[in-house]
């Protein structure tokens, strides 16, 4: 009885749906689309194409279903996608930020720009400059005085080589001309405890993972072209006259290289909508995350920019 | 005081007790399926939870966590396969104990155990939370190396008849460790351009082919002699052999505390999780042992002494993950993205902003042991003595393609279905020529670990290694390790041939 009434309501509810969005006629997807996340379930990245993949099911005729394949830093799950067919079935949902740095650090077999074609931006993770509160640094002048006083002295942490931290804070001391010994730690809580617990001088941390420890942990500086909307106290490199690339971690849904042209336009109305929608808004506010949508040419030109800054920084590590 | 508010608001919510429920029987079965990860598991609910009330979406998923560690028994006691990484050190004497026909005895064994050793780490985690985040943060890279040192050679007394092969086993372990990402250059090493092997080989298809498909080309090998596994001839026999006995069960309870504290001790510290604390506890239990010569052949006592360290860990490990955000466990990194879906900020102020929601988290904890101490008691207990009534000929061909499939959904991946056939015939070849795949097993689980934190340290003092002696804690855990060894080697000379002749 109640399943009947359900059964019922919601296709009343899926032709009202399919009346009220004229834009996917184009595109019949006959099977669920596939979003495959190439890191484990559970992480940032995942937390996020979880979000919008469920705000994309309500924006398009089929559910969008989450898979994760893990495995070398993303690359196993995107070069899965790069040789799925090309019909829209199989979508990528990562961090632009990793892929665009994999491809610059190393041989890859697959290239975010040669094998995909960019739907959109969904998110934009950024990274920090922190220190403890014990510190004696009140600002990036302090630090960068004390470590041009004694080079090499200063310790600090991030989540991995080639990780969009590690860049980020290379590209800071590339830009005022530091030197500093860099120690790497497993994931951000990990990185964070080792600066709240002193055992660095600072590290380079997301912005949204100040939450709850406002007053264990001083952010100095942010990498970013604008504030934090949630930290909005913290100054971005900019401000402070340090020209620091933006090197960040935008989540970016892709599609294979040859998708047809109504499908990829199918596909970007649907995560402009998803983006838009007050659910997804509110999930990604409640993990201290901004929403920032950006249109697929648009966030492909940011990451070319990043490409190009990456490759800058990277060609001066030993 | 706080806990008894919790319980009360707990256990007059039929709701909350119901998810309680499910989740202590869910937890159950997923930890009973190899390569089925609890944490593969919870991560496929979450979405369910975006919709749950915060409270009932925690302790879901924290109830889950517990009896996941516990259900992994099952599977190592009846088919020497450790449905969790945690349980690999059970299987050493529960699946002897299963050959003998005792596997709900040593399934019972193995409840109390876990029961007992939750328990107790609860308990520490409610009384001591603050006190253990404090300790937690100070634990810097060098700390954590000599901790992981000294559970080294802790452990080191699982080695076996021959004290070369035992440690060649454990070399190899930490060589094939090393495939993979170079953790702090983040170079690729052993990796021979395989995309596949930049992450290094993973743990549960290297466990399955080492214990479970080493085991069933054993049995291959010696089709022609009688079967192990027998029919039980007599119901009777087979329920009296299966009765556990209070003098059975008196000499294990001093392994069950003991492992309850070592577990509760490395809960605390961040990174090191319940199948090191398993294998901490089966090392220094069959070291302090009356009855060492047994162990390894189906000592009751083998099984109580990793089952309650390896839960004892859940509750304690909460305390960093709440007060620190560092998750010790998968499964704790899930937690922290649950409780950011409902807008509860994790850190030190989570005590002042949500106290009570936090100590109704830990009244479910302790209720949910209660639930799977219950359920495992009478429900997982019987399906011992079932298991043992099915013919070989069906057991072993349903075990191998169990073992495909559990390594191939852990990840998705042909390769590592690749990974456990290999080191199928590696954990044979080990098992003929009496090498030891525990000790195997056990250093390539430490060495990630200790590696990175050793490397960490270098990176800290300039590649000075008296950062290990001058800070205190660090110099502690050292003597520690240096004190087993003496110990040892003493009690070695003392009795030249008795334990390290007739170890298993």
């Amino acid at each position: 009885m109640k399943r009947r009434q359900f059964l019922i309501s919601s296709a009343a509810f899926t032709v009202a749906l399919a009346g009220a969005l004229p834009a996917f006629a184009e595109w019949k997807p006959k099977r669920p689309v596939n979003a495959i996340v190439p890191y484990d379930a559970g992480g940032g990245t995942d937390s996020i194409a979880r979000a919008i993949a469920a705000s994309m099911s309500e924006a398009l005729p089929v559910p969008v279903v989450v898979v994760n394949k893990p495995g070398a830093s993303g690359v196993v799950g995107a070069t899965a996608v790069a040789n799925a067919k090309a019909d829209g079935s199989t979508i990528l949902i990562t961090s632009g930020g990793s892929f665009v740095l994999n491809s610059v650090m190393k041989d890859l077999e697959v290239d975010p720009f040669d094998d995909f074609i960019t739907i959109g931006q969904i998110g934009d993770l950024t990274t920090s400059l922190m220190v403890p509160v014990s510190s004696p640094f009140q600002t990036i002048d302090d630090l960068v005085k004390a470590a041009k006083a004694a080079p090499g002295s200063l310790r600090w942490a991030h989540t991995g080589r080639g990780s969009f931290h590690h860049v980020a804070g290379q590209g800071f001391l590339n830009s005022a001309e530091l030197s500093a010994v860099d120690v790497a730690f497993k994931g951000g809580s990990a990185t964070r405890a080792a600066v709240i617990g002193g055992q660095v001088d600072f590290g380079m941390i997301g912005i949204q993972q100040l939450s709850g420890f406002t007053d264990q942990l001083r952010p100095l500086a942010l990498v970013s072209n604008e504030r934090d909307m949630f930290s909005p106290d913290v100054p971005t490199f900019e401000e402070l006259g340090l020209n620091v690339p933006l090197i960040s971690s935008p989540i970016v849904v892709f599609a294979p290289k040859d998708t047809p042209d109504d499908v990829v336009a199918a596909l970007q109305d649907a995560v402009k909508t998803a983006a838009d929608s007050a659910s997804f808004k509110e999930l990604m506010s409640n993990g201290n995350n901004a929403p920032s949508y950006l249109s697929g040419a648009d966030a492909s030109q940011k990451l070319l920019q990043m490409q190009d800054d990456a490759r800058a920084i990277v060609s001066k590590l030993n | 005081m706080d806990i008894f508010v919790g319980l009360a608001t707990v256990l007059t919510d039929p709701v909350i007790l119901a998810w309680i429920f499910g989740a202590a029987v869910i937890g159950m079965i997923v930890g009973a399926i190899p390569g089925l990860t609890a944490s593969a598991a919870i991560a496929m609910l979450v979405p369910l939870t975006y919709y749950m009330d915060p409270l009932a979406a925690l302790a879901f998923l924290y109830v889950i966590g517990k009896s996941g560690r516990y259900g992994g028994s099952i599977a190592a006691i009846l088919f020497n396969t450790p449905g969790t990484a945690a349980s690999a050190a059970t299987q050493i004497d529960g699946y002897p104990l299963a050959k003998k026909g005792q596997a709900s005895k040593a399934m019972k064994v193995a409840t109390i155990s876990s029961v007992i050793g939750d328990f107790f780490g609860e308990f520490v985690l409610i009384i001591g939370v603050a006190w253990i985040a404090a300790i937690a943060l100070h634990l810097g890279p060098p700390e954590l190396f000599s901790i992981y040192l000294a559970a080294f050679v802790v452990i080191g007394s699982v080695i076996g008849k021959s004290v070369l092969k035992g440690l060649a086993s454990a070399a190899l372990g930490v060589l094939i460790k090393m495939a993979g990402l170079d953790p702090v250059t983040g170079g690729e090493r052993f990796t021979f351009g395989q995309v596949e092997l930049t992450d290094g080989l993973s743990l549960v298809p290297l466990m399955i082919g080492i214990f479970v498909l080493a085991e069933v080309f054993e049995q291959l090998a010696k089709r022609s002699a009688p079967p192990e596994i027998t029919e039980e001839p007599d119901d009777q026999a087979s329920r009296d052999r299966n009765r556990l006995t209070w003098d059975e069960f008196r000499p294990c309870l001093p392994h069950i505390l003991r492992s309850s504290v070592i577990g509760t001790v490395i809960g605390m510290l961040p990174g090191l999780g319940s199948t090191i604390a398993a294998f901490v506890a089966y090392g220094e239990g069959k070291r302090s042992a009356k009855n060492p010569e047994e162990w390894g052949k189906g000592a009751l006592e083998g099984v109580a002494a990793p089952e309650a360290a390896n839960n004892a860990v859940s509750g304690p490990s909460m305390a960093p993950l709440l007060t620190l955000g560092i998750p010790g466990s998968t499964i704790g990194a899930i937690l922290v993205g649950v409780f950011m879906i409902h807008g509860i900020k994790i850190g030190p102020t989570l005590f002042v902003t949500s106290r009570e929601l936090i100590y109704s988290l830990f009244a479910c904890g302790l209720i949910g042991i209660v639930f799977y101490g219950l359920v495992g008691y009478f429900g997982a207990a019987n399906v011992g003595r079932f298991i043992t009534r099915i013919p070989v000929n069906i057991l072993y061909p349903v075990i191998m393609l169990t073992a495909v499939i559990s390594a191939y959904v852990s990840r998705g991946s042909l390769f590592d279905v690749g990974v456990m056939i290999l080191f199928g015939f590696i954990g044979w070849g080990m098992k003929r020529f009496d090498f030891n795949p525990a000790a195997f097993v056990i250093s390539f689980v430490l060495a990630g670990g200790a590696e990175e934190a050793f490397r960490q340290s270098l990176r800290l003092s300039d590649s000075g290694i008296l950062i290990f002696i001058t800070r205190p804690i660090a110099l502690a855990f050292l003597l520690i390790g240096i004190a087993v060894v003496i110990y040892r080697v003493r009690s070695l000379r003392a009795k030249p041939e008795a334990p390290s002749l007739k170890d298993a």
